[in-house]
């Protein structure tokens, strides 16, 4: 029953919750696939493949870092509000996209890339016409990992003021009322399951033919 | 025509190619031949400016390759590696008209000389479609052929292309590869790990050790002047009989001893006309030209109704006009036959070659060396 009365007297907070949620994962995730994709096609050129191999390590080691540690750090560092959680996003979504862009076009077959460049195509087009979409699978996997902790951690940035679901919840533990907690959690859960739905039917289409 | 002129290359201290002299005429096939690490691959990729060298020139037909901008010479020369490489995200069609699209070729033009050279290494139009990945190893190989011959380069380099293919499967992309060749006659430099493969398909051998050029000179002359033991060695025990794999059948056809016979030709008749020409061989033609069966009539078998049984067989053992004699000899022995029909690329029946035509050449040869 409070769990109703909640949800009616409190739409207004709840429709806005929902969208600062999802515009915190939109921007945050907007900025690490952009930047990291960058940072991934810079550290995979030609010639210095080692640093990319090195990146790969020191990515793949930071995975294991809790968001939790992330955002306090950011906050240490930056403070509180919306756009420290923005920065402490970004940081952690970018780590999986550039550990997987870069594994990805790192695996690209060497003699598919000896033809490439044999044949005469330039520097650039075998960065965009071979390894982008040879690595595509591999990048959109990264993504859509990157999108699920993301989403999670949005809630979890609240503590630093972010707002969004998380807010509703940490409300709720605070003044010991579950209806917010169930919204909160219930809210969050589904749009992370949206989410990862979407980015599924996204990965399957950019997926080239001819890979699967 | 390919000159290097006094080519060196290093890697650090190690030396990889050594004062690389050789000309390459125009329209010929050089095998590029020697242990691991001797440097074929390095002098291959020198032509297309993989890799350049620390000292000397490379010239196609005059020109230095270094007064060319690399992506351009690289498109205006023929490429295949042993990985192949073909593009696993395109098409089979796309994969060939990667160059010509590079070269902003029209479509329809595109498409043509797609199917053209399809055409050229045997695979019908409806690989276009298919993906690398649905291929079989022999088909991948022909699909990059084809692809560094789309846009007609005078120049074709290959890095030990048949090297990952099963025995039986590389004779026959050999033999393709040949025919190819006859009709497109490009500058070629074949880098292989197989003598035998080099005697079959070369012009000239190049031998290489360590960086160095040991012999560059005709198949024949190698073979029947090894510069050193090195060659010798790399050549094998049983050089003389592998002279004979310089001979091809179409040499040898002989238009005798057999009748030829439409498809729809009477049983009866075939016999009659086996019977009065005292032969056993009637090989079916169809109104292409095309070799589509044989009968023969069955000696070795009991006689029904005093006469012995006239055989029909629709997919006769053949071998082609570029069969080498080495091949057809074993051949023969494995289908147990003493004659074969020889047949050209498109399976049109050219005539018959015999068991008794390659002994007679052994012969010679024999006769020739002790002379
Ligand atoms: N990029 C490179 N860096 C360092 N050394 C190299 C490089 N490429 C080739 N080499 C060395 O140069 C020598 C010649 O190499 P190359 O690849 O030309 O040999 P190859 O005759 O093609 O051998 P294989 O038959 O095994 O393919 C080898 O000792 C090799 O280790
Ligand atoms: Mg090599």
């Amino acid at each position: 029953m409070e769990f109703f009365s909640y949800f009616v007297t409190h739409s207004d907070l709840i429709a806005d919750s929902i969208i600062r949620h999802f515009l915190l994962f939109l921007i945050s995730m907007a900025f690490a696939i952009v930047v990291g994709i960058f940072l991934s096609i810079v550290i995979t050129r030609e010639g210095h493949e080692k640093v990319g191999q090195v990146i790969l390590s020191i990515t793949g080691a930071s995975q294991a870092v809790p968001s939790v540690a992330v955002i306090a750090l950011v906050f240490l560092f930056i403070g509180i509000g919306m756009k420290p959680a923005l920065v402490a996003l970004v940081i952690y979504s970018l780590v999986p996209i550039v550990f997987n862009a870069t594994s990805g076009i790192l695996s690209v077959d060497p003699g598919v890339l000896e033809a490439a460049k044999g044949m005469g195509l330039t520097k650039s087009q075998r960065l965009w016409h071979i390894k982008i979409p040879l690595a595509m699978p591999v990048i959109m996997s990264g993504i859509r990992s990157s999108a699920t902790i993301n989403i999670g951690t949005v809630t979890v940035a609240a503590i630093i003021g972010a707002g969004g679901l998380g807010d509703i919840i940490y409300t709720g533990l605070k003044l010991n009322r579950p209806e917010m907690i169930f919204i909160g959690a219930g809210l969050a859960a589904i749009i992370a399951i949206l989410v990862d739905t979407v980015l599924m039917y996204v990965e399957r289409k950019v997926t080239p033919k001819g890979l699967a | 025509m390919i000159e290097y002129r006094n080519i060196t290359k290093r890697f650090g201290e190690k030396i990889a190619v050594n004062n690389l002299n050789m000309t390459l005429e125009k329209g010929t096939i050089t095998m590029l031949i020697g242990p691991s690490g001797c440097g074929k691959t390095t002098s291959l990729k020198m032509v297309n400016r993989l890799v350049d060298p620390d000292e000397g020139d490379i010239l196609i037909n005059g020109e230095s390759v270094f007064d060319l901008d690399p992506v351009k010479l690289r498109r205006s020369i023929g490429y295949v590696i042993q990985e192949i490489g073909l593009f696993p995200h395109y098409s089979v069609f796309d994969n060939i008209a990667t160059l010509p699209r590079l070269h902003n070729w029209d479509e329809k033009k595109i498409k043509d000389r797609v199917y053209e050279v399809l055409d050229m290494v045997t695979l019908d139009e409806s690989y276009a479609d298919k993906y690398p990945s649905q291929l079989s190893g022999g088909e991948r190989q022909r699909v990059g052929l084809a692809r560094a011959l789309a846009a007609d380069p005078e120049v074709l380099l290959m890095d030990e292309p048949f090297g990952a293919i099963d025995p039986i499967n590389r004779l026959i992309l050999q033999q393709s590869f040949l025919e190819i060749q006859e009709e497109i006659k490009k500058t070629i430099i074949f880098v292989t790990h197989d003598i035998n493969e080099a005697i079959q398909l070369g012009d000239k051998i190049a031998i290489m050790n360590q960086g160095s050029l040991v012999q560059f000179d005709t198949v024949s002359e190698i073979l029947a002047n090894p510069e050193n033991e090195f060659v010798e060695n790399l050549l094998g025990h049983d050089r003389n009989l592998k002279a004979l794999s310089l001979k091809k059948a179409r040499d040898y056809i002989k238009k005798e001893g057999y009748i030829t016979v439409g498809p729809d030709v009477d049983k009866e008749a075939i016999r009659k006309e086996l019977e009065e020409k005292d032969l056993v061989l009637a090989y079916i033609i169809d109104s292409r030209g095309r070799l589509k069966g044989r009968y023969y009539i069955d000696k070795a078998a009991r006689k029904v109704d005093g006469r012995y049984p006239l055989v029909r067989e629709t997919r006769p053992y053949h071998v082609e006009r570029t069969t080498s004699l080495t091949e057809t000899l074993s051949r023969m022995l494995e289908y147990g036959e003493k004659v074969l029909p020889v047949v050209s690329r498109n399976g049109r029946f050219r005539g018959v070659i015999d068991l008794d035509s390659i002994f007679e050449e052994v012969k010679q040869a024999g006769t020739a060396k002790g002379a």
